[in-house]
Formats: C-alpha cells, structure tokens, sequence
C-alpha cells in the first residue's frame, strides 16, 4: 500500500489536477484576496498620476501566458480610462500585437475612450533592445505609425510625444526577460519610471528590481492580477483564477504531505 | 580579410558605443542616435533569416523523411495562410483575427496549461525529504505555494487565529523572496554582469572570435 502511494501512477495526479481545476469552476467559489505590498505600490503610483498625464503600456507576451496577464492589462486600462490617463501602448512580442490590439479595443469600447485620443496602438517592432534604446530618442523613429498605419504625427495623443522624456510611467507585461531589458536600457538610460506585471514563474527574478526601486511596483501572476482587479474593483477572470489556483495549489500540498508521510514511514520500516 | 574586417569594425564600433556613454559632448550623442537606428534594421533582417531557417529546415525534413515528416506540411499550411492573409491585408483584418483567436490562442494556451499536470506530477515526485537539503527546499516551496493563493492566509486564519497574527502564510512566503531569494538572485546578476563585462571586453579585444562561426 506504503509502495502504491509512493510510487502513484501520475495519470491519477493528472486526474486530481483535472477535478481541482473543474470542480472550483463549477461552483465560483470566492475566496478573499489580501493585497500586496508591490501591487499597491503600482496601483498607488497610477492612482496618484495627475489627470493628462501619459503612461506606457508593453504587451511583451503571447497567447500561452493570456490566462495570467490579459487580466492585469485589463485592470491597468480601466483605470488608466477611468483616471484620464494617456495610454500608448505597444509590444515587443510578435505575437502579442492581435492580442493586445483585441483586448485594447474591448475596453476602450466599455469605458468609452477614444482612440487617437485617449489611446493609441503601435503595434510590434522586432529587435527589443534597440526597439527600447530607439524610443528613447524618439518614439516616431521606432513607431512611424500606429498600428492601422495611422502617421504618429497625425495621432493627437502623440502630438507632445517625442521620447521617454513626457513618459510618466511604463507598465511592461511580460512572460520573459523583458522587464529587465526596459530596466537596463530604458529606465538606467533613460530614467524611465517602471512597473511591471510577470508570470508567476518570473516573480523571484523581479524582487531584486523592487529592492533597487527600479520597480515602481510588481503584479505577480494570477494573484497579482486578482489583487489589481480588487483594487480597481472590477473583479473580473484574475478573481476567478485565483480561486481555481488555489485548489490546486492546495491538491498539489496535500498531495507532496501525503507522499512523504507514506516515503518517510516506508523507510523507518525499512531501516527497522 | 574575410575576419580582419570584422574584427577591426567591433573593435571599431565596441569602443566608440563604450565612449558614447560617457561623453554628453553633440558628437558624441548624434554617433549613438545614428548606431542605435541603423541597429533597427538588424531586427527585421534577424526575422526574415528565422522565417528562412524554418522554412529550409522544413523542407529538409519533407526530403529526408525524417519522423513525423508530415507536420512539416501542417508547418507550412500555417505558415502560407498568416501569411497571405496577414501581409497584404494587415494584422486587424478579420480573418486573420479570427484565425488567431480560434486556432493560434487556444493552442498555445493549450500547451502552456499542460504544464500544470506534470509540474503537479513532477512536484509529487521530486519533493521527497530524502536529506536535509531536500527537506529545506520542500518546506519552503510548500510556503510559497501556499503564500502565493488566497487559500494559505484562509487557512492560517482560520485554523492558527488564536496566534494572534493575520495572513501569516502570506507574509512567509513575502520574507522568503525578499530575503533568501533576492540575496540569491542578486548574487546571481552580479555574477552575470561581471561575466558578461569581461566577455564584452574580449569580444572588442578580438579574443573571443567563436561569434564569426567557423574554426580559426
């Protein structure tokens, strides 16, 4: 028995993983989300813009990390709408630009903003670092035009824009290395101020930036979305994730418990 | 020649763009602006050479019948289709919208959430107390893990309330990556950093010539 618990068949792991994930959103359980410390920082550093001013926002992943940052994002936009704040968004990832495109559309419609206006689009460029390095001469030698090939020059949003200079803040989403490029090449070059929203994967790699205050402040994952949604009290998929999270999160203790009473008895019988 | 002219132009280029970092002289600044957009044109240039690379390798595979020939095909019927919808009708053309958000999207998504199953799996596995070592890295990933959901400060709450602390599975796991995990991590980007300075420096120097390709 001790054998068959040590030794489980993982097809019955991937089951349980399977159940923890469906069963939790069958019933929308809600559980109460505590706000951290670097999230309300970035929220804070947002919330205290003044009206007008101009914020950065890098939709550095693909579709394989939708599910953690497509909320954060969301949450960024409505309260950058909500608080009359600029918002020029771009992306380092090529296969971020319909992504990002689509999800920006979504919001702007809901919150009534303007594109043009309130929002501006520029799509993709390859080459990141120098992408980042070039913006931080002018951004109209980067981005000539927005995405619908619209000349920067004709985009009212853009019209006192020329480099990081009128940037108050860049929000870099990213399910890779990219934060630490905006950090070495934008914000040490350029003092571009930076926060970020990362997988949960990438969380222990930024806490070294936060220290420095390199970081404005942090979104991590799923949680960090959720924490940003209940900031901006619009709970929306980072509330629901988190909840499914954290039955697995849960399964996957109980389960490492489990294998290590049974490991742990199995050999003081052995040694006996 | 052939490793003479490139040799001496990184030199070259490696010196001026370290100067250009110091010197706030108009020069000096106008050197870097034009270096920094004629590196722009590198990055498009490095896209087309992968778009080539994937496609002769491809067609390596039709010819040599490798394993699994056959998706190559599936490669190029996806690669054809972005292509002819994406190029001459743009990125926000429905079609191509469509494609991406019903094929692209969901498969990608698809084969990141797998991970969960085996990280699951492999977590079961690999997290045994065999030492003390191990024992140390199972605890702490058991607080992070359940730091990192709403779940942990749920149960520290309701089961160790009587400590008279709040959301302390929380407050774990933050100590854990602002302390051990970003002493460890910044030693690692110092180590980096000096590591990728001397290879920079190398590399100027013409020590390092592995990136030509090539034997000596």
């Amino acid at each position: 028995m001790l054998t068959r618990i040590v030794n489980m068949d993982r097809r019955y792991v991937f089951i349980l993983v399977a159940l923890a994930v469906i069963i939790p959103m069958l019933f929308s359980v809600s559980l109460p989300v505590s706000i951290s410390q670097p999230t309300q920082n970035l929220y804070d550093y947002i919330e205290n813009l003044p009206a007008g001013s101009t914020i950065m926002l890098a939709f550095d992943y693909g579709p394989s990390s939708l599910a953690e940052l497509n909320p954060m994002a969301r949450a960024i936009l409505i309260q950058c709408f909500r608080n009359d704040i600029k918002v020029i968004a771009l992306t380092l990832y090529a296969d971020g630009t319909t992504l990002a495109s689509t999800l920006i559309k979504e919001v702007a419609e809901e919150a009534q903003a303007v594109d043009g206006e309130d929002y501006v689009f520029l799509g993709f460029r390859p080459g990141a670092t120098q992408v980042i390095l070039g913006m931080g001469t002018e951004i109209a030698g980067v981005f000539e035009t927005d995405l619908s090939g619209k000349p920067l020059s004709e985009i009212p949003i853009m019209k006192n824009i020329v480099n990081y200079d009128q940037i108050d803040l860049l929000v870099d989403l990213a399910s890779s290395a990219t934060p630490d490029a905006w950090i070495i090449y934008a914000n040490v070059q350029y003092g571009l101020k930076i926060g970020a929203g990362v997988t949960g994967v990438m969380i222990s790699q930024m806490f070294p930036y936060l220290q420095t205050g390199q970081l404005v402040g942090l979104m991590s994952g799923i949680l960090g979305a959720a924490e940003y949604e209940n900031l901006v009290d619009v709970p929306d998929k980072g509330m629901q994730w988190i909840n499914v999270e954290s039955f697995v999160h849960l399964l996957i203790v109980l389960l490492v418990v489990i294998g290590n009473i049974a490991y742990l008895i199995q050999r003081e019988r052995e040694e006996s | 020649m052939k490793r003479q002219i490139p040799l001496a132009l990184c030199f070259l280029f490696g010196v001026v763009m370290i100067f250009t970092q110091f010197s706030p002289h108009p020069v000096s600044k106008s050197i870097y602006e034009r270096v920094i957009s004629g590196a722009l044109i590198i990055g498009p240039f490095a896209l087309v050479l992968a778009t080539i690379t994937l496609i002769q390798t491809h067609i390596n595979r039709i010819q040599r019948r490798t394993e699994h020939w056959g998706y190559s095909f599936v490669v190029f019927a996806g690669l054809i289709t972005m292509v002819a919808i994406g190029v001459p009708f743009g990125p926000e053309n429905p079609v191509f919208v469509w494609l991406y958000t019903n094929v692209q999207v969901p498969m990608d998504a698809t084969m990141f959430s797998l991970l969960a199953f085996f990280i699951a799996s492999a977590a079961y596995r690999a997290f045994r107390a065999r030492s003390t070592e191990a024992t140390l890295l199972l605890v702490t990933a058991l607080i992070v893990m359940l730091g990192n959901v709403p779940v942990g400060d749920l149960i520290w709450n309701t089961i160790l309330s009587w400590t008279g602390f709040e959301n302390q599975a929380s407050a774990a796991r933050g100590w854990i990556l602002d302390n051990p995990n970003l002493s460890a991590r910044r030693g690692i980007i110092l180590g980096v950093s000096l590591g990728v300075i001397s290879q920079s420096i190398r590399i100027i120097l013409g020590i390092e010539r592995s990136y030509l390709g090539g034997g000596d």
